[in-house]
């Protein structure tokens, strides 16, 4: 981002816009942004809220007046502390049988494909309530992407494995499932959804088997891959990086 | 909230590591001109892009050209790192591109005008020369259709 923003005003554009990690921005010394404390993901701060995303981008706009630079300013306002208690709950309970993260039982299908047909209806509901979905980077229907990972997880070796398509298949399997878990109306905690998603569901524990899996490998190219599979957050213990 | 020092220490050291150098020489251009007569293009590194375009590649320099007249349900997001939140984005394109809000802006005359197109990068593994021809591009674009002002949107 702050490359891209060095690179566009040494061509005599002037930016603005928002940092979310200070210290990087710091480092790169680009022309102007704000720094804001919003989690990564979430420039504008919060969504469905427009007066506040509103606000956020005027105080960015605010620094095209500056007559020098770098500038780097602190946005003042931070996100309201979302009560848990307060948000919707998960519409599903999920029990997912003990070993399931073992990846030993060879009916990953099966359990995948019986998880996503609860699924559904609430996909629907998502669908619905929001006019859109963003599902749709791997380009196939969620069926054949649940196929997709279960074959990387039975598989006897990872070496035929096309990984580029199962990043695309994990990545629409986990927006497919986060807008299920989220359909109903009202503010989800993003840290709950998430830690539904991966310590509750048949799908967090495929992803988890299948990132010990591809961590456990001795070629660089796989264990590499591996950092793409789970975010640091749910592999903390586990060898992640 | 990324406030480095409330992070774990693996999360802390990570982001961290990509601190860089300075990019030299330094670019500042200070032009004082009413918000009211800017053009602005949004360019995101949120590795957005239309559904039936190709998917960003797991480390991927090239750009996504996001046609002004978009529809909010027309954007998928292939960005390849999985260590942020995109619930925000699947609940409200806006909150990584907020292309309804400049449009408000637009509207109320606070902006003047936006650009034809609007830009994605996708910003995971790519090094900041890496990104130079491609931004380089998106400036002759930017700059032939006018736009004076860029806003940008991180993940």
């Amino acid at each position: 981002m702050s490359a891209i923003a060095h690179f566009l005003e040494s061509e005599g554009i002037q930016t603005t816009g928002i940092s979310l990690v200070r210290e990087n921005t710091e480092a790169l010394q680009p022309p102007r942004f704000l720094w804001t404390s919003f989690p990564l993901g979430r420039p504008l701060g919060k969504p469905g809220d427009p007066p506040f995303q509103r606000r956020v981008i005027l105080a960015a706009l605010g620094l095209l007046e500056r007559d020098s630079g770098p500038v780097l300013e602190d946005y003042p306002e931070d996100l309201p502390e979302l009560a848990i208690e307060d948000a919707p709950a998960c519409p599903m309970s999920f029990a997912r049988p003990a070993g399931a993260q073992t990846g030993a039982t060879p009916s990953w299908q099966n359990r995948l494909a019986a998880e996503l047909a609860l699924m559904r209806p609430w996909h629907a509901l998502s669908v619905r309530r929001r006019g859109r979905t963003t599902v749709g980077i791997a380009k196939a229907p969620v069926d054949a992407l649940i196929g997709r990972l279960a074959a990387a997880l039975e598989a006897p070796l990872l070496e035929g494995t096309d990984l580029k398509a199962l990043k695309y298949a994990l990545e629409d399997l986990k927006a497919y499932y986060q807008e299920a878990l989220t359909a109903q109306p009202g503010h989800h905690d993003f840290q709950e959804t998430a830690r539904v998603l991966w310590q509750e569901t048949e799908l967090g524990g495929a992803m988890l088997a299948l990132h010990e899996r591809f961590l456990g490998h001795e070629d660089r190219r796989f264990k590499a891959f591996a950092r793409g599979i789970a975010p640091r957050s749910q592999t903390r213990g586990r060898g992640g990086d | 909230m990324v406030r480095l020092a409330d992070l774990p220490p693996d999360e802390r050291a990570h982001l961290i590591a990509k601190n860089s150098e300075p990019l030299r020489p330094a670019a500042f251009v200070a032009a004082r001109k009413p918000l009211s007569q800017r053009r602005v293009a949004l360019v995101t590194t949120a590795g957005l892009h239309f559904r039936d375009e190709p998917s960003f590649d797991l480390m991927d320099a090239s750009y996504r050209v996001i046609a002004g007249d978009l529809r909010g349900d027309e954007l998928v997001m292939s960005h390849s790192s999985v260590n942020f939140d995109r619930g925000g984005f699947q609940e409200d394109l806006n909150v990584v591109f907020p292309i309804d809000r400049f449009r408000e802006l637009v509207e109320e005359g606070v902006v003047g005008s936006l650009a034809g197109q609007h830009f994605s990068f996708m910003g995971s593994l790519v090094s900041p020369p890496m990104l130079e021809a491609s931004a380089r591009q998106v400036a002759a674009v930017l700059r032939k259709d006018g736009v004076d002002t860029v806003f940008l949107t991180p993940v």
